[in-house]
């Protein structure tokens, strides 16, 4: 079938953005008690902003797909939206498929990426755990930033962050017609560097892409979970008053065989079936 | 309605008048231009850079490429694709008491005039988009569906008019999510099942293909419409939400 796919490659994509694609930023999270009451006044130990450096790049050729992969899986995040569980009590997706991820991968008209030290992720990894199960706070933050004071690891914290010895912690990708809408999909960040504004800048940066190449109509579909994020990011309700709708069309007992049934996640897709052709519309009713 | 199109690029008038005497060769002129490539040209020289014919390049690639296709589809790792949907088949074929046979194509391949479907959004009210944006959207969708009407004059003598009568287009990462935009049929053509035929046949190109997550943002006349053809509104919650831009 000869459908007419053009645009939207990679080559386009740098031809397309060309100039500074690869950017380190700064993120910070404000260290505090949860075990604690959230009115408590935060020690002044414990106020300090932890700088960690990202990466942030929009370099499709960053990216490593079996590390991507990976990325979903830890963020439990699925390209279905109706994804298919790994067992009935469990909300764990099934991981995602890594040729159609390339696919897509490939055919995104933007891509950010953003990557961070693996010693900084193990860090924050640790500091979040013990965050929520200590009480003596203090004992642990010293402990923790004591492992920063071996020669190795402070060689390590010299050396800059890249995309070639980072791990890859943040991602966002939308696909666009480069002249008047663009649908944002899959944003995720690993869940112990949330809530550092890593998700916010991949949205801004997606967004500011956009709208250098003129394209105001920008669309995120997003679940539940995701809805705060997006509206806090500055998404709201179509101002038109559209209605979002997605095609779930199911298979029934009473379709006939010789159907076409896709999988999408856990949902079987039924295809409308094959329209007659005008020759055999003359002969019968539709 | 007719005339829409010959008034729009004005430098189109002084061929008309130069060149060609009678009403039959208007009509040609009119409605061969997919056709008479020769006066096109001259004829909207200044428009040029805008007349990108969605899928012209991809037409000559596929074209190219015809030969190779089935061996394609053997060696690649992706799933097997049902058979392949035809590019273009006649929907509708009627005869009318004059005569003449009017046909409604459909077609896949994505070849639309953008002045045309400037003018079929004028049909059905909705507001106008710049041209360029226009063109640049068709091309990079991933599957523009047209339906055009030819109706063949029942003269011998008399020259085929082909009309943009509808028009769907979807864009897609080619994967897993795909969104149908802009599907528009021209007001006199409604309510013969047209819309309907125009988006079952995307949707059946896009499951083809595997690609499960269809959506769309559908206003609230329409609903309806696609709730028929298979769409479910909000469902289980997943809502889409539009960025709004900070002046």
């Amino acid at each position: 079938m000869e459908v007419a796919v053009v645009g939207g490659s990679t080559r386009q994509i740098l031809g397309v953005y060309p100039g500074k694609c690869m950017e380190l930023r700064w993120v910070s999270r404000n260290i505090r008690s949860k075990a604690k009451g959230d009115k408590e006044k935060r020690v002044s130990v414990k106020n300090k902003k932890e700088k960690v450096p990202i990466y942030v790049s929009t370099n499709p050729s960053h990216i490593n797909s079996e590390e991507l992969r990976d990325l979903y899986s830890a963020c439990n995040h699925s390209c279905h939206r109706f994804p298919k569980y790994l067992g009935c009590d469990t909300d764990v997706v099934e991981a995602v498929d890594i040729h159609k991820l390339r696919t897509a991968l490939s055919h995104s008209s933007l891509v950010v990426s953003v990557f961070c030290k693996p010693t900084d992720v193990l860090l924050f990894t640790t500091k979040s755990s013990s965050e929520i199960n200590t009480t003596s706070n203090e004992n642990i933050q010293i402990q923790i930033q004591g492992l920063g004071l071996g020669l190795k690891d402070l060689f390590q914290q010299l050396m800059p962050v890249t995309p070639f010895n980072a791990q890859l912690v943040g991602f966002g990708r939308a696909v666009s017609d480069f002249g008047l809408t663009a649908s944002i999909y899959d944003v995720m960040v690993i869940p112990s560097l949330r809530g550092m504004g890593i998700g916010r800048m991949i949205l801004k940066r997606i967004v500011r892409m956009l709208a250098s190449r003129d394209i105001y109509d920008i669309a995120a579909v997003c679940s539940e979970k995701e809805r705060m994020f997006f509206k806090a990011c500055g998404f709201g309700d179509d101002i038109l008053g559209s209605t979002t709708m997605m095609y779930s069309r199911k298979v029934s007992t009473y379709d006939e065989g010789d159907q076409l049934v896709i999988r999408a996640g856990r949902k079987l897709l039924l295809a409308p079936a094959l329209k007659e052709t005008s020759a055999s519309l003359k002969v019968k009713n539709s | 309605m007719l005339t829409h199109n010959v008034v729009a690029p004005s430098s189109l008038c002084p061929i008309v008048s130069f060149d060609f005497q009678g009403q039959q060769v208007y009509d040609k002129l009119l409605f061969a231009h997919n056709l008479n490539y020769g006066l096109d040209r001259g004829g909207r020289r200044k428009h040029k850079s805008l007349r990108l014919r969605a899928g012209f390049w991809e037409s000559i690639k596929s074209g190219l490429l015809k030969d190779d296709t089935t061996q394609v589809i053997e060696t690649s790792p992706e799933p097997q694709v049902e058979e392949p949907l035809p590019e273009e088949f006649v929907l509708i074929e009627k005869t009318q008491p004059d005569g003449a046979t009017e046909q409604i194509i459909f077609s896949s391949g994505g070849d639309v005039d953008v002045y045309d479907l400037q003018a079929l959004c004028d049909k059905v009210g909705w507001p106008r988009r710049p041209l360029s944006k226009l063109a640049a959207a068709l091309k990079n969708s991933y599957m523009v569906a047209t339906l055009h009407s030819i109706r063949k004059s029942p003269e011998p003598e008399g020259g085929d008019q082909k009309k943009l009568i509808g028009m769907a287009r979807a864009t897609s990462d080619h994967a897993f999510n795909a969104t149908i935009w802009d599907v528009l049929v021209d007001p006199s053509y409604q309510g013969q099942g047209l819309g309907k035929t125009l988006v079952e046949n995307i949707i059946r190109a896009l499951l083809q293909r595997d690609i499960g997550n269809i959506t769309l943002f559908a206003d609230s006349q329409v609903v309806e419409f696609y709730r028929n053809l298979g769409f479910e509104p909000d469902p289980e919650g997943i809502k889409g939400m539009f960025w709004y831009p900070k002046f």
